[in-house]
């Protein structure tokens, strides 16, 4: 009787806690060395945040390029950012999580702007939002939105 | 200006902390703030109740009744014998400061209750599983015991105490962890409780009928039929095991010499 209500209140949401940790983290580690990877791929593709056109640049024609990604927390990140909410400081296992989103948004600009044959974005900028979550009136996060856009610019002889 | 490409920096934006370590740390340095904070406000408690009077508390609680409370027809037949009961076993504390009112709840979970202002709560299912008017006057024996201690006041002021943690982290299911672990802890204490109020329970008993024979039958029925009964799983929650209370009880009667044979008393009511 004990060891049931021992293992009900402290076993299974360890358990399940612990599950969440290790699918979590996979699929953390796994993005991870995917965004390292395309990255490498896009190295040397000038991506910049003037919000001017560098006066080196001799645009040919010019187009808004965005990138966007949605991402979600797992269960333990969730838990442990609920525990650091009570005593306050960095929330560290929500900030890989923003990093991820950060240069994935930015790879899927770029990757577009590539795809699409221009050769530069200058005027980047990055936003965030909360989606919601249904329940708990709409108090829980069900994830957020990261949003990269800025002017992709083909160029006509990069003096660069 | 010229454009050098550089691969984005590692580690600026990200800690390198083992995210289990940061977790390990978080679960346990709560949960050792919680208890801490639990105990502490136990010792206030303790401090509270030696200020309270129990005439004070007679008085200030001497119509209370909760308000969820379900009772059963004030001219029911169980519940007056289950009074003239309580005011018998009264008789041997002398100058208890409580003028002990008996309810029934009407409930099939078999439980009893001692609650601020000498409002003993009986279960209907508790009077249907006695067999005895020597197993139900243990049962009443074992709540004046907890009056006698003052316990009802104790668990009053822990049910606060709890009431405070689930405020506090409302909405933050995660520390629920950490309120369990102190839960459990304070029920730690509960045990002590309930050993002591078992003794003053059988002490009482014995005065009554001169001997202790079938006082912790009930529990001997539950102990034989222990799991899967789940009628008195909620007795469990707040009272000790069965098998382990009758083992207690067994002990404390051997300690103190007393009567082990004797006659008992049917119910006073019919059962059906």
């Amino acid at each position: 009787m004990e060891n049931l209500s021992l293992f009900f209140n402290f076993g299974l949401p360890l358990i399940v806690l612990m599950v969440a940790y290790f699918i979590g983290s996979a699929i953390e580690k796994k993005h991870f060395a995917n965004i390292r990877e395309r990255e490498d791929q896009l190295h040397g593709f000038p991506v910049v945040s003037f919000d001017t056109m560098p006066d080196d640049w001799n645009a040919s024609s010019s187009d808004m390029v965005t990138g966007s990604i949605v991402i979600s927390l797992d269960y333990f990140k969730r838990v442990i950012a609920g525990l650091r909410g009570l005593i306050g400081g960095r929330i560290k296992t929500y900030e890989p999580l923003l990093e991820r989103a950060r240069r994935e948004a930015l790879l899927r600009m770029t990757e577009s702007a590539r795809t699409q044959g221009y050769d530069a974005i200058f005027n980047v900028r990055l936003e965030t939002s909360r989606l919601a979550n249904a329940t708990r009136d709409g108090k829980g996060t069900a994830g957020v939105e990261m949003l990269a856009f800025g002017t992709a610019v083909k160029l006509k002889g990069r003096s660069g | 200006m010229k454009f050098i490409a550089k691969k984005p920096r590692e580690g600026i934006n990200v800690s390198d902390e083992h995210p289990l370590v940061e977790a390990g740390t978080l679960v346990l340095g709560l949960t050792a703030i919680f208890i801490a904070i639990a105990l502490l406000l136990v010792f206030i408690i303790e401090i509270a109740l030696y200020f309270v009077p129990a005439e004070t508390e007679a008085e200030l609680f001497s119509d209370w009744i909760p308000e969820d409370l379900v009772t059963v027809s004030p001219n029911d037949e169980q519940l007056y014998q289950t009074q003239l009961l309580v005011d018998r076993l009264v008789d041997h504390w002398a100058d208890a400061p409580y003028n002990f009112r008996v309810e029934i709840d009407d409930s099939d979970v078999a439980n009893a209750m001692a609650l601020p202002g000498g409002l003993i709560i009986v279960t209907q299912g508790l009077l249907d599983q006695v067999e005895s008017e020597n197993e139900l006057a243990f049962v009443l024996g074992h709540e004046l015991g907890h009056f006698r201690n003052r316990d009802h006041l104790r668990a009053l002021g822990r049910g606060i105490v709890m009431g405070l943690f689930f405020a506090v982290i409302t909405g933050n299911d995660v520390a629920g962890l950490g309120i369990k672990a102190t839960d459990i802890t304070l029920r730690g204490f509960g045990r002590k409780q309930e050993s002591r109020a078992d003794e003053f329970g059988l002490a009482i008993v014995h005065s009554e009928y001169g001997h202790i024979y079938q006082a912790s039958r009930l529990f001997e029925r539950w102990s034989a039929t222990n799991h899967g009964a789940s009628a008195f799983v909620a007795y469990l929650s707040t009272h000790p095991q069965p098998g382990d209370r009758v083992a207690n009880l067994r002990a404390i009667a051997i300690r103190d010499g007393w009567q082990t044979d004797g006659e008992v008393l049917p119910l006073k009511w019919d059962k059906n």
